[in-house]
């Protein structure tokens, strides 16, 4: 059962999925990686529909890098996001629309912010301090709205990242196991174990 | 009537030319210099820079561009039609990535962008493209640099070291005459800048050099490297300069000493220097 | 007077900027243009077109008359139920296949090739649709060998892989069904890809799809090491396809096995699933692999102990 976190802290943004690709009852992959760097400080972590996943994500990251390319600049998280939220748009009023749930979450060099944003297969796009999809959501929602801290460090960051996956693994039938955790920051993007 | 055949683009000339692909030709020769050198292990491009005007912003001006992580990209002729086969190329990159994964191969790239340009020849209602290209770069996972030239043709082929551009032939002979193999990064780079000044009086201002070494790894020299690099190869020139100059002295010397010992000679005992 | 004959003249600016403009996006000549097709004759360019039925959701009509399952009656019955597998380890990679094809209930072939020859270096299996694998596959061959004349080298495991991912993604929806492993080695080594008609494509070390593909994991996995011999690993694919030969009933009759290594695959040999129950793939009789002969065989020595 797919499911993603994301967590804003000070100056950091903590991303989470899990890494299992299924198909009907077999796990097929269990070091899927889900969550795409797709320009040097902004990651996106997908899920949804199997295939458009993929080609989505990777649409994304193409286009990303040409903006780079053309104009020797990445797009900021919000520019970057109103993009993919209007691709979407454009997708879902089309015959065959993308079904993918987004989290972007990006910081800003210009402003020194970690900014995160919630992104539906509908075009729902919404800034969020914290945000999950999946079934994992239903578990994890009220338990940020409980414990989120925006002014964490990021070890404390980390442990609130902990709860969430630790009480998705008590509560969920079918509960993920290993997830890959990513963190961006001033620094660019990096993969954290925890 | 000869003067129709260079009306419209497809027709023939009856001794078998296009005149406007000829004439595209015309148009990179008119455009500034640009050289490229194959080293060892490392590529350089290096660029004749148009002066800008004094109220101008030198950084929209650029001739080098990088299509991917891994390609880059200098023209000559046309600063437009390069601008639009840059973005086509620049778009084919991330297209190939998108489709088969990797990343393309500098051959690849140059096909692809010698193929917009044939198919510019070979159509109605479109003109060629009026730019020479040189591109330069490695391949995913090997570490053989490649240099490639294109024309408005459609024609492209690779090079140990090439010109394209103004003055191109005798940068071309230059480049003939002093470029060896296995050339390593500073042997490739002061060839390139040498080449370079053939043709370029005002000297490092107007010279812009990017160094290539690895997949993905490009530098440009900052101003002062390049005159740096440029006041020695001056320095060597004037070494030389000087070297011709004494030997022409010692000859000059030798000669006069020789007739002066002749007439020496001539008076009697040889001089016991 | 003008615009008139403009608009029938064909020469002219406006005319020749029409004719420019479909010359552009016309990107190559079509490959009919050079003969023969080969039977594939919507090879053109990019992705074939085929006719498909003119409602409102072909694959809604696909289904309504191929699904045996809600069904029995149904017009066109497409063969399904397999069990294939590939892996990768030290000495390459291993695939091996059942060869039942059903339609419904009925056993439409016990010898049919579930390993598609790409080219001497990539294999790919078939799992689902058996036209619809037979087919792209063998579309996907002649894509390589092209890409293997204008690179001057062969294609890698992961670019045919994606080709054959987008080309069933951009039917998605349509009622294409296949799952297949795309396997082979190139540059980077031994390499194995799961791709299905859904446009998942992924990298692994062990895939199993089909039917029976439970079973044939539950012995795989177990026996799985990344250091097998050779013919450790031959064995491994052969006892995983005989596992799910004996538990699914849509697979079975014999295990097709091949081994790809540096210099392109090699076809093992064909086994009876039924002899391998009894006798192993050996000449030993009694050497079997059924779960009755082999408590038999180890009471026996046990026995004698």
């Amino acid at each position: 059962m797919e499911t993603s976190f994301a967590i804003t802290g000070k100056d950091y943004i903590i991303v989470a999925a899990d890494t299992t690709a299924a198909r009907s009852i077999v796990k097929m992959k269990t070091d899927d990686d889900k969550i795409k760097v797709v320009s040097p400080h902004l990651l996106m972590s997908y899920s949804g529909e199997p295939g458009d996943t993929i080609q989505f994500s990777e649409f994304v990251e193409r286009n990303l890098r040409l903006f780079h390319i053309r104009n020797n600049y990445s797009l900021r998280p919000s520019a970057a996001a109103s993009w993919i939220r209007r691709s979407l748009a454009q997708s879902l009023r089309s015959r065959k629309p993308y079904s993918v749930n987004l989290m972007l979450s990006g910081y800003d060099v210009t402003t020194d912010t970690p900014h995160l944003f919630w992104i539906d297969y509908l075009g729902t796009m919404t800034e969020v301090p914290f945000g999950a999809h999946g079934y994992g959501s239903y578990f994890a929602l009220s338990l940020l709205d409980r414990y989120h801290n925006p002014e964490a460090t990021l070890e404390e960051g980390i442990e609130t990242l902990k709860r969430c996956i630790d009480e998705v693994a008590k509560r969920l039938i079918v509960s993920p196991g290993k997830y890959i955790v990513k963190v961006v920051d001033k620094d660019g993007t990096r993969v954290i174990e925890i | 009537m000869s003067r129709s055949y260079d009306r419209a683009l497809t027709v023939f000339s009856p001794d078998g030319h296009l005149f406007q692909v000829e004439y595209a030709l015309e148009a990179v020769r008119k455009g500034t210099c640009a050289v490229g050198v194959r080293g060892k292990d490392v590529v350089v491009l290096g660029v004749e820079k148009k002066s800008v005007l004094q109220l101008q912003d030198p950084r929209t001006v650029r001739k080098v561009a990088m299509l991917d992580d891994h390609v880059c990209l200098a023209f000559a002729g046309l600063t437009a039609d390069g601008r639009v086969l840059i973005d086509k190329a620049r778009i084919e990159c991330q297209s190939h990535r998108l489709t088969v994964e990797d990343p393309v191969t500098v051959e690849y790239i140059t096909r692809f962008i010698a193929g917009t340009q044939q198919r510019y020849t070979q159509s109605g209602g479109v003109r060629p493209f009026g730019t020479s290209t040189l591109i330069v770069g490695f391949d995913p996972n090997d570490t053989k640099p490649h240099l490639y030239m294109t024309e408005p043709s459609g024609i492209y082929s690779a090079w140990k070291a090439n010109a394209i551009g103004r003055s191109s032939k005798t940068v071309r002979e230059f480049l003939e005459k002093n470029h060896k193999d296995d050339l390593t990064r500073e042997e490739s780079i002061k060839l390139a800048v040498k080449s370079l000044l053939e043709v370029v009086q005002t000297g490092a201002k107007n010279i812009e050099i990017s160094v290539m070494e690895s997949y993905g790894k490009i530098t440009n020299l900052d101003l002062p490297q390049i005159e740096a690099i440029v006041s020695e190869i001056e320095k060597e020139k004037e070494a030389e300069a000087e070297r011709k100059r004494s030997r022409l002295a010692a000859t000059a010397a030798g000669q006069a000493s020789m007739t002066s010992r002749v007439t020496e000679g001539g008076s009697g005992e040889p001089s016991g220097q | 007077m003008n615009s008139l004959a403009n608009r029938f003249s064909t020469t002219g600016p406006i005319n020749e900027l029409r004719r420019a403009k479909s010359v552009l996006e016309d990107d190559e000549f079509t490959d009919s243009a050079w003969g023969s097709e080969a039977g594939f004759g919507s090879l053109a360019k990019g992705v074939p077109n085929f006719t498909v039925p003119s409602v409102p959701d072909p694959s809604a009509f696909l289904r309504l008359h191929t699904d045996d399952y809600a069904d029995p009656s149904c017009r066109i019955k497409i063969q399904h139920g397999t069990t294939t597998l590939a892996f990768r380890f030290q000495g390459g990679v291993i695939v091996a296949v059942d060869s039942r094809a059903t339609a419904g209930s009925y056993v439409a072939s016990g010898t049919v090739k579930k390993v598609i020859e790409i080219n001497p270096y990539l294999l790919g299996t078939m799992a689902g649709g058996a036209a619809d694998c037979q087919y792209w596959e063998t579309y996907l061959g002649i894509h390589c060998r092209l890409h293997e004349l204008r690179n001057h080298e062969r294609i890698s495991v992961s670019a045919a892989s994606k080709y054959l991912s987008n080309l069933v993604y951009s039917y998605k929806g349509m009622g294409l069904s296949m799952g297949t492993m795309i396997c082979g080695w190139d540059k980077t080594g031994p390499a194995v890809f799961y791709v299905d008609s859904d446009g998942t494509r992924l990298k692994g070390d062990i895939f199993s799809v089909g039917s029976g593909s439970t079973f044939a994991y539950g012995v795989l996995d177990q026996g799985y090491r990344w250091d097998l011999t050779d013919e450790e690993a031959q064995e491994l694919g052969r006892r995983s396809i005989y596992a799910a030969g004996h538990r699914d009933a849509f697979s079975g009759n014999t295990c097709n096995l091949y081994h790809v290594k540096e210099d392109g695959w090699k076809f093992i040999g064909n086994y009876d699933i039924s002899k391998l129950h009894y006798d192993g793939p050996g000449e030993t009789p009694g050497a079997g692999y059924g779960y009755d002969v082999r408590v038999e065989r180890s009471a026996a020595i046990a026995v004698q102990a």
